[in-house]
């Protein structure tokens, strides 16, 4: 019986003690055909999927290396099943190629042509190929590399694509470290993503994803696209790039509802992109308004449906999606994988909080107790309206300030689903509240105010979910949200996790009604943190006034 | 060999000691199922085409090619002369020496199976083994057959053509001395050497194709009239020479003779004397016994599962027998296998008696519960064992039959009278291989078609093949190297393999890893006690070698239902866990039990109502009412356990005046959680048909008996002093076991079926089950006695000394 720190189950799970002296060794050996999917303090859960082992295929391992990983690491013999299963998927990665053809421009080649007749007799790769150019390969059109790829990936048979990319109309653009420094892992995740062609980095929130977005333009010194989620960030992303790098005010346009620039580095929104006028997406030319180099995805997680598609038509060019939770509540992360690239970079949120880079964040759970009237109606409440009955109970009012004003002095962000309980608390708060409707410009200034701590509580909807970059933020207090969406949760959490100038903590209140769907949702809505080492700690809205929470 | 006769082999077989009949009948077990009466029956049997055939089965290549090269040869042959032929048919492949041995070693068991027999320098084949090894060595007919049916002017003019010494036969009869001299003709080497000689290369090449076989070919209108004159054609050559003869209308067959010179002087191509060596990829048997270890562990606990799922929720048994396709993709879907590895994990749970057919479900036996506290190397023997004895193919499961109906797993149609011996060979193949080595499919099949070559290989192939993918399966091997464990599993030593396991098998802990995502994880089997407490309050999430538990609202619920409170909860899990309690997991824990049981739900069958208390006050009161199970739920509220007609008629009778209400809302009562059937004990073949040594020496010792009786040809014995012996009982039995161990006579009284004192002289061969089976010299035939109507033994000694077998045992 060996010792190893890790267990090996039959469902395809790797469970890996984190206490063992070999944990950083085997975590090391694992990270390339395995998924972090859970990372509380004691066992981490890793996951084998097929997209894992085709993703470290593409990286260059192979089967033999990924048994040994798991029979040298395992503690318990490692099921049989698992390790022929292993090899029968790594095994059928690179059996098609898509390669670049000097008369036929793209075409997808096979080493085993029972596969390739295989795929071929499928309905839905029908239309995407073209002429069979001899037994072993035939013709792709150019504009279905990543529809192909999709469905080849649908089908189970994943292509290699060795087609490579265009290089895209050259422009310089440098890194500027004055002052400051790409930090160790924001250069290896630029570097991975360079040396992978396209694909996605994940970092937590505030881990700093936009360096790593200019770093991956400084080394494809080429005209860029951005596809940002709103207006707010994609000022916070020129802002940036104008900080970070050598590019300046005139080379950087951005794409927004208000402004339409293209110049070298161009800021787009995902709203611009999917607007439609007569059922024609209006601004797709801009895709080809350029010869872009690289096409930068922010929150690759939020990408629309629309953009996917389009995405399928750009496989020719260099791709980067940014994202701190690449949880779909959609189920599409394979549509990630074959459109925008695998997972280039992945660091689990605690190491980075050890190391620094994130603030220390505390995890609160506020339980309030309905009123016996409430609980009636609450009882009564059509099942569609419950959630929004029970999250916005006047409970929360109260508790919300006895927190605001247990952290006076601190910058204190209010963070809610619904309008009316916004409003409310905006008043009790004597606070402002930004809300789909604010304008860009007030918005701007709000956060700006409260950057500059002239404003000490703000109240926020869910526009301010992401890329919203609120460095002096230490205290977000969570009301409602999107029922159980757990990425929203990461991403909340994720507002205060920037370093703070005092090197303090951040704490995350989420206050939920006791015994209601509310508490169904949030232990729902927790989970991705929790997985993520982000322990809740538990309290009675009672409490709240008498001792320190943060205890 | 005209004049070998059945005698000659009978006076041999008489000739053997005791033992090597013992020997004889234990490897050829056939022969003395019915005992034959004597020794000429013996021989005659076995010699007859049946018993041959099934001896002739189980020799290997080798043993089988020394047979047939000894049949081959005219007359008796001497070792020396079979070791060159042997030695020239297996060039290279071994030192002469070691040829040798190999050849005493065949002749040996030749020898003993009553095959070959004869002194070392003259062996001679048992009558009828020629007839049944036609045709040897993939040789054509002899040449007295081919040319049979040809006629005497044909034979004529060949005879003509290729015997320059031939002066044309006498017309009356040449047919019968043709073919002869023909024969003699093709048999001698110089003959041969001269036909080829005149015959083009293209025959020649022709020739070369028939050598070794397959002997014959086909020819349209093969029976020409040619000579050598008007040969065209290098097959006419051939045919006009007479080394091709026509043995139809469209075939043509090489002569044997003609192959035998061809061969030179050799019978076999390449004969190896020694099977081929096992190939495959070797790897650390170290790491396969942990491996095959690491699916003993889950194989057992497939079968567990299996089980108790069947126990809630047992599937039907379909009118045909077995289990349902829907059923087996749900156990398969459960046990996240394949739906074949599903089906070997519920045959095998069948053949072990785990699981049986009852009330038309599948159910649990009551076998299960004894296996289930059994250890798991224990538990992982019994399916072992049972599943090397099986006489059924689960590897068939999902495919369709003759009729293109699915086999179902558990169907009666899954039998395959092969199916436990081929597994019991490729067992004893995998035994047999070297440590660390992970023999290939193609070797093991190479090797077992060495072993047995003339049993077809064509059905044996896919239970081979089956037998090691369930052998991996079940943990017999591991990363297809035999593990340790396996190979004891393999001999049938269950003790042994348990014993190999038992260190390999993750060890139980008493501990699990809490965690604040309201996880535990149990890294190994938990002990029984704290498993099932867990399984209790959590859900199971993950399995394998560790176990995954999620914590949830209703899991917690779920324990404190079942009578635990969240004091006992935490405090059980605060004992185990190596860490505090998580806080999320313990305010789970309070938050769930702070709401347990607030709102109370029971069962009535009936109420009574009342507005006045103070009436219900005295219905409780009487004491006639204790009966009812009256409970109070409020002042103007009664429930009863009783029915309502029962409550109406007992109030009536205590002088109330109550009117039945209609209600609506029936008991459930719940299905009983855990099921079990009897059922039949899952049929178990004999693994093998073999005789002990016991009934070996029995059975020998009867036939000696039947032998002297037989050969004085003595009328049946009259009471020796013309009385009945009595003994008492307990004498008697003795007296018995003394005979059955000396091997010795003696004189019973018996009464008889219909009541009458008879006498008899016996050699008693055992005694089982109340009954003596012995050898009835009076009657001469093996009978069956009830102890109970023995009356008496008596010795009966006088002729034990003087048994042909004990003078042959002295002699050699």
């Amino acid at each position: 019986m060996s010792d190893g720190p890790l267990i090996v189950q039959s469902d395809k799970t790797l469970l890996l003690e984190v206490d063992h002296p070999r944990a950083g060794e085997c975590r090391k050996a694992i990270a390339p055909f395995a998924e972090l999917e859970r990372a509380p303090e004691h066992v981490h859960t890793y996951r084998v999927t097929p997209l894992a082992l085709w993703n470290a295929r593409a990286a260059g391992h192979d089967a033999e290396q990924v048994v040994d990983a798991l029979i040298g690491f395992s503690r318990y013999p490692v099921p049989h099943a698992l390790l022929v299963d292993v090899a029968e998927t790594m095994a059928r990665y690179g059996r098609l190629r898509l390669e670049k053809h000097p008369v036929h421009g793209l075409v997808l080649t096979t080493s085993d042509r029972a596969v390739l007749e295989e795929v071929l007799r499928s309905k839905k790769i029908q239309p995407l190929v073209g002429d069979r150019l001899g037994a072993d390969s035939v013709a792709v059109h150019p504009s279905e590399r990543g529809n192909i790829k999709q469905t080849l990936l649908k089908l189970g048979w994943p292509a290699e694509d060795l087609a490579g990319y265009v290089d895209g109309e050259h422009h310089p653009i440098d890194l500027r470290e004055d002052g400051w420094e790409l930090r160790p892992y924001q250069k290896e995740a630029a570097d991975a993503f360079w040396h992978g062609g396209s694909g996605v980095v994940v970092l937590p929130c505030g881990a700093g994803k936009t360096i790593v977005g200019a770093a991956a333009m400084a080394h494809a010194r080429a005209t860029t696209l951005i596809l940002v989620t709103n207006t707010v960030s994609a000022h916070q992303w020129k802002q940036e790039l104008l900080r970070r790098t050598s590019l300046t005010e005139d080379e950087i346009g951005e794409y927004t509802g208000t402004k339409k620039e293209i110049r070298p580095v161009t800021i787009a929104t995902y709203q611009v992109m999917t607007t439609r006028r007569q059922g024609t997406y209006r601004h797709l030319e801009l895709f080809d308004a350029r010869d872009w180099g690289l096409v930068v995805y922010d929150e690759v997680h939020l990408l629309p449906a629309p953009i996917f598609r389009m995405t399928a038509d750009l496989q020719a060019r260099r791709r980067l999606g940014l994202t701190a939770t690449l949880v779909r509540e959609d189920g599409r992360e394979g549509d990630v994988f074959s459109l925008i690239g695998p997972k280039r970079y992945d660091a689990p949120w605690k190491e980075m909080e050890n190391q620094g880079y994130i603030a220390p964040a505390e995890c609160v759970e506020v339980r309030v107790t309905l009123r016996d009237d409430e609980r009636l109606a609450y009882a009564m409440a059509e099942s569609d309206e419950r959630y929004r009955f029970c999250s916005t109970t006047p409970a929360k009012i109260r508790v919300t300030e006895a927190l605001v004003r247990r952290h006076e002095g601190e910058q204190v962000l209010v963070i809610g689903q619904y309008i009316d309980q916004l409003d409310e608390l905006g008043e009790h708060l004597d606070a402002p509240v930004i809300k789909g409707e604010t304008k860009v410009k007030e918005r701007e200034r709000l956060f700006q105010a409260f950057r500059d701590k002239e404003i000490q509580v703000l109240v926020v909807s869910k526009v301010a979910n992401f890329s919203i970059d609120l460095p002096e933020a230490a205290v977000a207090i969570q009301v409602s949200g999107t029922f159980g969406s757990r990425q929203e949760e990461a991403q909340r959490l994720g507002r205060v996790l920037r370093p703070k100038a005092d090197g303090g903590g951040a704490l995350f209140y989420s206050v939920v009604s006791r015994d209601t769907v509310d508490q169904e949702f949030a232990a729902h809505r927790q989970r991705f943190l929790a997985e993520q080492g982000y322990a809740y700690h538990i309290i009675d809205a009672d409490d709240v006034g008498q001792e320190d929470p943060a205890r | 060999m005209e004049t070998m006769t059945g005698t000659d082999f009978s006076e041999w077989l008489r000739g053997r000691s005791d033992e090597h009949l013992r020997a004889l009948v234990t490897a050829r077990p056939e022969l003395v199922t019915p005992v034959p009466a004597h020794l000429d029956g013996l021989a005659a049997r076995a010699c007859s085409p049946s018993a041959l055939g099934r001896a002739l089965d189980r020799l290997d290549r080798f043993q089988l090619a020394v047979l047939e090269t000894l049949a081959l040869r005219e007359g008796p042959s001497s070792r020396a002369a079979l070791l060159s032929m042997i030695v020239r048919a297996a060039p290279g492949t071994a030192a002469e020496e070691e040829t040798g041995a190999a050849l005493d070693a065949a002749l040996d068991t030749l020898v003993t199976r009553g095959l070959v027999y004869g002194p070392p320098d003259a062996l001679l084949p048992a009558p009828g083994v020629p007839a049944a090894l036609e045709p040897p060595a993939a040789l054509g007919p002899p040449a007295a057959e081919v040319f049979r049916h040809h006629p005497p002017e044909r034979l004529d003019v060949l005879l003509r053509d290729i015997d320059p010494a031939y002066d044309g036969g006498g017309q009356a009869d040449a047919g019968r001395p043709a073919r002869q001299r023909l024969a003699a003709l093709l048999s001698d080497p110089a003959t041969v050497a001269r036909l080829l000689e005149e015959v083009s290369p293209q025959a020649r090449a022709a020739l070369d194709e028939l050598v070794w076989g397959p002997p014959s070919g086909r020819l349209p209108s093969a029976r020409r009239e040619v000579d050598t004159a008007t040969a065209q054609s290098p097959i006419e050559q051939l045919l006009a020479r007479g080394l091709l003869g026509a043995t139809g209308e469209e075939s043509v067959a090489l002569p044997r003779e003609v192959a035998l010179v061809l061969r030179g002087g050799r019978v076999h191509r390449d004969l190896s004397p020694g099977p081929p060596a096992l190939d495959g990829p070797v790897r650390d048997q170290e790491l396969a016994d942990r491996t095959a270890a690491g699916q003993a562990f889950m194989f057992v606990r497939m079968v567990e599962e299996l089980c108790e799922l069947w126990s809630v929720d047992p599937p039907g048994v379909l009118r045909a027998g077995g289990l349902s396709v829907r059923d087996l993709r749900r156990a398969a879907q459960l046990l996240d296998l394949p739906e074949w590895a599903a089906g070997l994990v519920a045959e095998v749970a069948h053949a072990a008696g785990l699981v049986a057919a009852g009330e038309g479900e599948w159910l649990p036996t009551g076998g299960y519960d004894g296996w289930r506290i059994k250890a798991t190397e224990d538990r992982w023997a019994v399916l072992a064992a049972a599943w090397a004895a099986m006489d059924r193919a689960p590897g068939l499961i999902g495919e369709r039959d003759d009729r293109d109906r699915p086999l179902n797993a558990l169907h009666p149609d899954l039998r395959r009278s092969g199916a436990a011996q081929t597994r019991a060979r490729t067992l004893a193949v995998l035994e047999a291989a070297p440590p660390g080595l992970a023999p290939t499919p193609e070797s093991v099949l190479a090797r077992l078609a060495w072993e047995q070559p003339r049993r077809r290989s064509a059905p044996r192939e896919p239970l081979v093949r089956f037998a090691l993918r369930e052998a991996e399966h079940i943990g017999v091997t591991g990363l297809g190297v035999p593990a340790a464990h396996g190979r004891a599993a393999a001999r049938g030593d269950g003790r042994a393999a348990a014993d190999l396991l038992a260190p390999l098998l993750p060890q139980a802990v008493d501990h699990v890893l809490l965690q604040a995502d309201l996880t535990a994880v149990a890294p190994g089997p938990l002990t029984t006690d704290l498993g099932r407490r867990l399984a209790l309050t959590a859900d199971v999430e993950s399995k394998g070698g560790a176990t995954v538990y999620r914590f949830s609202e209703q899991s917690v619920r779920r324990a404190l239902d079942a009578g635990h409170s969240a004091g006992d909860l935490l405090a059980m899990l605060e004992r185990h866990s190596a860490t505090p309690v998580p806080q999320p997991l313990a305010y789970l824990v309070t938050d769930v039990a702070r709401r347990h049981g607030r709102i109370r739900v029971g069962v009535a069958s009936s109420y009574v109502r009342c507005d006045d208390p103070a009436l219900l006050d005295e219905v409780l009161a009487d004491k006639r009412a204790h009966l009812l199970r009256l409970r109070r739920l409020a002042p103007t509220v009664l429930a009863s356990k009783t029915s309502r007609a029962a409550l109406v008629d007992t109030l009536r009778a205590m002088g109330y005046a109550p009117v039945a209400e209609s209600l609506e809302g029936d008991v459930v009562v719940a299905r009983a959680d855990a099921r079990r059937t009897e059922g039949p004990p899952a049929a178990r073949a004999p693994a093998n048909p073999g005789l002990g040594p016991e009934a070996a020496a029995g059975a020998v010792r009867a036939m000696r008996a039947g032998d002297s009786a037989h050969r004085s040809r003595r009328p049946p014995a009259e009471t020796p002093e013309g009385q009945v012996p009595r003994s008492p009982s307990t004498a008697t039995i003795s007296a018995l076991e003394e005979a059955i161990r000396q091997g010795s006579r003696v004189w019973i009284g018996y009464t008889d079926s219909q009541g009458h004192a008879t006498s008899r002289i016996l050699e008693p061969a055992r005694m089982e089950g109340g009954y003596l089976t012995a050898y009835d010299e009076t009657r001469a035939t093996v009978h069956r006695f009830v102890l109970s109507r023995i009356t008496g033994v008596a010795g009966y000694d006088s002729e034990r000394s003087e048994t042909p077998g004990e003078r042959a045992a002295g002699v050699d």
